[in-house]
């Protein structure tokens, strides 16, 4: 028997990926023997929920606007798992069609997405002990008032899009830097990508959340993801802590990591551009 | 905000923001509340949004698209783009030289 849940689903019963929504969270809900909770009640009377939300979370959104992500904001309440129906289709090349009565078809997909919701994410196996990641850091950092941003020097690689990779040997961590945790303030929840994905120089190797925002980690390096830190989708703030050790996200198999190192950044180089954007700094 | 260059290329050489298309567009400006760096406007009349600062917009960065409930926003491919750059940073050494 996997482990309760309580499901906090989508109620856009209007267009097509509502009602899939609803469907994935009543399949999740029967096989863990979970609680659903009915965004529109919750939202008018939160406390009737107050004993099943003991559980923890799933968040199953349908679209975009993300309606039962950010009521779950307003509650402080923290997903441990998400599901995003329109945006997980695309990626598998599927559809949810027009009706708003899904056709079998569609309830197998619903189905397997369910699955896939309540498998406990393949952690993957990293290569190196956690030694050779763990190796002494040292920092520089750029001050602008009461703010400090703290950049390794040494041993990681950067993109402008202020995410990180640390080499070693023929795989790489990846992460987001203390500039980027600082933007975005206490993150509420991290998206890990799926162990085995193959992905490509600045794909999203997942996405990072907090009250203020959504953004996605650009990955600096390509290369097919061999292992995730599960440590950081329990708890997220882990990044806040420490974005460079214990905040990685993902480990990667490099493809090509010398055609990827000539569009990045060394340390040095990295804090220059800290240097330049805290200049502009308002939080 | 000093972002003129991206990855040592001019911004405004790189063709990387979102294109609304309005035949899906509700006008609900999730993007434009999401989007912390102005690329949208939004404007009087019928068409109440724009991209108005496409310089703006963060390269790679495809997040506002992510909160668009009828999936109106696309981006350019990421291959072509990186394409891109690394064909004029090569241009550019190519001119110091």
């Amino acid at each position: 028997m996997p482990e309760r849940y309580a499901v906090l689903p989508c109620n856009g019963l209007d267009k097509a990926v509502g009602p899939l929504a609803r469907e994935i969270a009543l399949m999740v809900v029967e096989a863990c023997q979970g609680e659903l909770i009915c965004p529109v009640l919750y939202n008018n009377l939160p406390a009737h929920y107050a004993k099943a939300l003991e559980l923890p979370l799933i968040v199953v959104d349908g679209c975009g606007t993300r309606c039962a992500s950010k009521l779950a904001t307003e509650h402080d309440l923290k997903a441990r798992r998400k599901l995003q129906v329109a945006e997980t289709l695309k990626e598998l090349g599927e559809s949810a069609g027009e009706a708003l009565t899904p056709d079998p078809e569609r309830l197998a997909l619903c189905r397997r997405l369910a699955e896939r919701l309540l498998a406990a994410p393949a952690e993957g196996a990293t290569l190196y002990t956690e030694a050779a990641f763990a190796e002494p850091v040292e920092y520089a950092t750029v001050t602008h008032d009461k703010f400090i941003f703290h950049i390794p020097m040494q041993g990681y690689l950067f993109n402008e899009n202020h995410c990180w990779a640390r080499v070693v040997g023929s795989r790489a961590r990846v992460g987001i830097s203390d500039y980027m945790q600082q933007e975005l303030g206490d993150l509420t929840f991290c998206e890990l990508p799926q162990v085995g994905a193959e992905m490509g120089q600045f794909d999203a190797v997942g996405s990072v959340e907090s009250v203020k925002a959504v953004s996605d980690i650009i990955s600096p390096v390509s290369g097919r993801v061999v292992a995730v830190n599960p440590a950081v989708a329990e708890t997220p703030e882990i990044i806040n802590e420490d974005p460079y050790v214990r905040g990685w996200v993902a480990e990667l198999e490099l493809r090509d990591l010398e055609s990827d190192r000539a569009l990045l950044l060394d340390g040095e180089a990295y804090l220059a551009l800290v240097r330049q954007k805290a200049a502009d700094y308002r939080p | 905000m000093s972002d003129d260059t991206f990855m040592g290329v001019p911004r405004e050489k790189i063709p990387w923001y979102p294109t609304i298309d309005y035949s899906k567009c509700d006008f609900c400006m999730e993007c434009d509340k999401f989007c912390p760096h102005q690329v949208y406007e939004r404007r009087e009349g019928e068409v109440r949004l724009v991209v108005s600062h496409p310089e703006h917009c963060v390269v790679f960065c495809r997040a506002c698209a992510k909160t668009c409930g009828p999936d109106a926003l696309s981006f350019p491919g990421k291959p072509e783009t990186i394409e891109l750059i690394k064909r004029l940073r090569a241009e550019a050494e190519g001119g110091d030289a």
